[in-house]
């Protein structure tokens, strides 16, 4: 990495909603830190357009060449406060769920999924793109994480940091999609 | 006499009473509410289906497309191109309602924004007004006047996003060309009639255009909720989710600075509300022109309901009493329209005809059994129903789907017992025909049109004129709604306008200082609208709590299922009269797309906290986002 390279470091989720808020709680904890300069550490908990506005205000030699993203992400038969690292592949899905994505994400919907596939979808997102999912257990409304989550909750932190500052660190991550689905499709069947 | 079916009259001083000697005036049988097509029954269904090779099931799981959760169940005659049954299914619980009870109700104004992932701030702001009229405080003129501004913002993000992302695709190349190849090919050689407006040559360029994720239209609709946003968050300080909107006004602060900035983007929207506008002129009368058959598509009787919605801050008091002195004040004007004729004005009418029916929806129901109504009137003394919400008790049972019996979250909000529909263009069509809007540079109501003078941009001063439609159906709702982007910039601007001289009078007092009362019981209504229409929140307070809270929506309306008087709900009736134009004889080819006309045309709000099913009927994931569909 150069001193022109620039990180973003940015989390995704609900707040106050136990588990599915970490991405904004280790955004929180990560104010706290004092990252290099060409480090930005920034809340995208919002409609993923304006996420893309956002991205494509930086000015052509001030645009992120990284972005590493932290989110509750929920996939089956994985323990709760696995925390899971990995390059995003920025394979895209087929169009109507891009559609839908954008349907999802400017009528209130905020995913890392769908901030991902938008973002990625309007050419807004840096060329290299990690993901940190943490498996959630608990969807209580309220502050607070579930057992698993909170014990999780620093390493998380120090991954976030790690993959900020970095490279190398980064480029071991496996180059991985997003195997979860976006949308179940055209939803017509006929009988 | 507003009342056909409730037995409401008026005595010589206008003044209601219950019709005498009923025993039971708000029980089923007293009246026999009728017209709009008939469901068929299951047992029917089920026999049609056995027998007929060309009867399909049609079940659209979940309708694309459309904010949160909504599946919709039809049967179809393919060989005569019709649909036979219609079931509107709202697939989730919210519980809003339930979750409201026993709090302090300033938690309501942002609790309920939660309500929605596009509308936020239309909850909070019915929430203040509710909150207001239980305990008597007033906003201050500016408070009234920005309120007013932050809400039309929220609609100029709205308006677009309907048009362009959600109901445009489906007038696009890329669906029109497959599904009615016949259709675009006259598109390709059918000049618009405005291009000098909006640029476009042919239909079919335009349709190109609104072409999903690259058509130009879809992409500049992107870049207009982002200028909206812009303005809105000016003075609410964050969109969706307002932080600024509070009982007596708004908590902004407003100076010359905020005021010019909200200017350089609300300005931005004279131009673009001018080709809205004409594009959707554009479609409907291509589509009109093409195949007369399209004036069907999603039609049905022009029965509407909304409250009106932006204050005038001369007039607005908070209170319920004088609620329909302050209505007919108001940019919007309230109403309700039957078969398309307005048959009232006044809030307080508007909220008395209104009850709540859970026959087939996932509810246990509250009245009956020698239970007591909490309130036999509203504050004024007028009758009410034991299903208004102010009598209402959220109840969610959750069982199994059955067309017979229950089917759907939604609950069955009705007006006088008749299946009204909301929508922005119910704003407009009584705006239109009251003519009550206060005396404007930019706007007039005609009686039966609303002609709206946008000013100068980059394109010229331009005069549009929405005019009262002879047929209702899905052109004109999206055709109304278009227009209603024109309407919305302008009473903005108005307000701004009016803004400006409270500024410059040293004024800028924005809210009121209030008390939460620790005793007694209170209550009140907020009757707001939202982008897609009509909102009630009905609060009680009962020593400084919340002790019942009521939300209608517009999708609360739009979506209801099939009433106890056999009437089916909005959508419902809008797709069993629904043709299928679809140049296609197999059913496997067939993608239904008339039918999601028709109820896109609605602008469908549904549930949050939604749980999508996979085609292996598999929870993939969890989502929270807008709820204006259900019953809270």
């Amino acid at each position: 990495m150069t001193e022109t390279d620039r990180v973003i470091v940015s989390g995704v989720g609900y707040p106050d909603l136990s588990d599915y808020s970490v991405g904004i709680v280790v955004i929180e904890e990560l104010t706290t830190w004092s990252p290099p300069g060409n480090v930005v550490v920034e809340d995208l908990s919002y409609n993923p357009i304006a996420v893309v506005q956002r991205f494509q205000d930086e000015a052509p030699d001030r645009r992120f060449t990284r972005a590493v993203f932290v989110s509750a992400v929920t996939r089956p038969s994985r323990v709760a406060g696995t925390v899971k690292c990995y390059r995003w592949d920025g394979a895209l899905p087929g169009e109507e769920d891009i559609q839908r994505a954008v349907t999802d994400g400017v009528t209130g919907i905020i995913a890392l999924s769908n901030t991902l596939v938008i973002a990625e979808h309007f050419g807004a997102l840096p060329d290299e793109v990690v993901v940190v999912e943490v498996e959630p257990q608990s969807n209580e409304f309220g502050a607070g994480f579930s057992p698993p989550v909170a014990a999780a909750f620093d390493r998380v932190c120090e991954l976030m940091k790690t993959f900020a500052t970095d490279g190398d660190a980064v480029a071991r991550l496996p180059l991985e999609p997003l195997d979860y689905a976006i949308s179940p499709g055209w939803g017509l069947t006929v009988q | 006499m507003c009342f056909k079916n409730l037995p409401v009259e008026f005595d010589s001083q206008g003044k209601p009473f219950l019709r005498e000697g009923i025993r039971d005036p708000y029980g089923t049988g007293t009246a026999t509410p009728s017209g709009g097509p008939r469901q068929l029954t299951p047992d029917k269904i089920e026999e049609l289906l056995r027998r007929n090779g060309h009867v399909k099931a049609l079940d659209f799981d979940p309708v694309t497309r459309v904010a949160g959760a909504l599946a919709f169940h039809s049967v179809a005659d393919f060989e005569n191109r019709k649909v036979l049954e219609a079931r509107s299914v709202a697939t989730l619980f919210r519980g809003y309602e339930v979750i409201m009870v026993g709090r302090d109700p300033r938690d309501a104004i942002y609790i309920t924004s939660r309500a929605c992932g596009v509308c936020g701030g239309v909850h909070s702001t019915c929430s203040a007004l509710a909150i207001e009229m239980a305990i008597g405080c007033c906003p201050p003129p500016l408070g009234v006047l920005i309120r007013n501004l932050a809400l039309a913002l929220e609609f100029l993000y709205d308006h677009p996003l309907h048009l362009h992302l959600l109901a445009g695709p489906d007038y696009s190349q890329v669906i029109v060309e497959p599904t009615n190849p016949s259709l675009y090919e006259k598109a390709k050689t059918a000049e618009c009639r405005y291009t000098a407006i909006h640029g476009f040559r042919t239909m079919a360029d335009l349709m190109t255009d609104l072409n999903p994720l690259s058509g130009k239209l879809y992409l500049e609709a992107l870049h207009m909720t982002r200028v909206a946003r812009e303005a809105y968050v000016l003075i609410c300080g964050k969109y969706p989710h307002p932080q600024t909107i509070v009982p007596g006004g708004m908590s902004s602060t407003i100076n010359l600075t905020v005021m010019n900035e909200m200017l350089v983007r609300l300005s931005q929207f004279f131009d673009y509300s001018k080709k809205l506008a004409l594009i959707w002129e554009d479609i409907t009368q291509f589509f009109y022109a093409a195949n007369p058959e399209y004036k069907k598509v999603g039609a049905r009787r022009a029965n509407m309901i909304d409250t009106g919605i932006f204050d005038h801050p001369d007039a607005y008091d908070a209170t319920y009493e004088n609620a329909d002195a302050w209505g007919n004040r108001r940019w919007a004007t309230p109403g309700a329209i039957v078969d398309g004729k307005l048959v009232t004005t006044d809030l307080k009418k508007i909220n008395m005809g209104l009850e709540e029916f859970v026959d087939h929806s996932f509810y246990a129901e509250w009245t009956g059994e020698g239970k007591q109504q909490h309130f036999a009137t509203d504050p004024s003394g007028n009758p009410l129903s034991p299903h208004h919400p102010w009598n209402k008790v959220t109840r969610p049972r959750p069982q199994g789907q059955n067309w017979k019996e229950k089917y759907t979250w939604d609950t069955t909000p009705r007006w006088d017992r008749l299946g009204m529909e909301a929508g922005a263009y119910a704003r407009l069509w009584n705006t239109a025909v009251a003519r009550k809007m206060p005396e404007n540079p930019f706007i007039e109501s005609t009686g039966h049109s609303l002609k709206m003078r946008l000013p100068a941009g980059a394109l010229p001063e331009t005069e549009i004129e929405w005019t009262v439609p002879d047929v209702w159906n899905a052109f004109e709702r999206n055709r109304a709604r278009a227009y209603c982007q024109a309407f919305t910039t302008l009473v903005a601007f108005n307000q701004w306008l009016a803004a400006m001289e409270i500024l410059k009078s040293g004024n800028a007092r924005t809210s009121t200082p209030f008390h939460i009362p620790t005793k007694g019981e209170q209550r009140g209504v907020g009757f707001w609208g939202a982008g897609r229409g009509y909102l009630t929140h009905h609060l009680t307070l009962d020593r400084g709590a919340v002790s019942n809270y009521q939300i209608v929506t517009p999708s609360t309306w739009n979506a209801s299922p099939t009433d106890r008087w056999g009437q089916p709900g909005p959508y419902e009736e809008a797709v069993l009269n629904t043709p299928l134009l679809e140049e296609t004889n197999d059913p496997k080819k067939f993608r239904g797309l008339d039918v999601l006309r028709a109820i896109r045309s609605f602008d469908p709000c549904m549930p949050c906290t939604t749980h999508i099913q996979s085609e292996g009927g598999l929870i993939t994931r969890e989502v929270n986002t807008c709820a204006c569909g259900l019953d809270d």
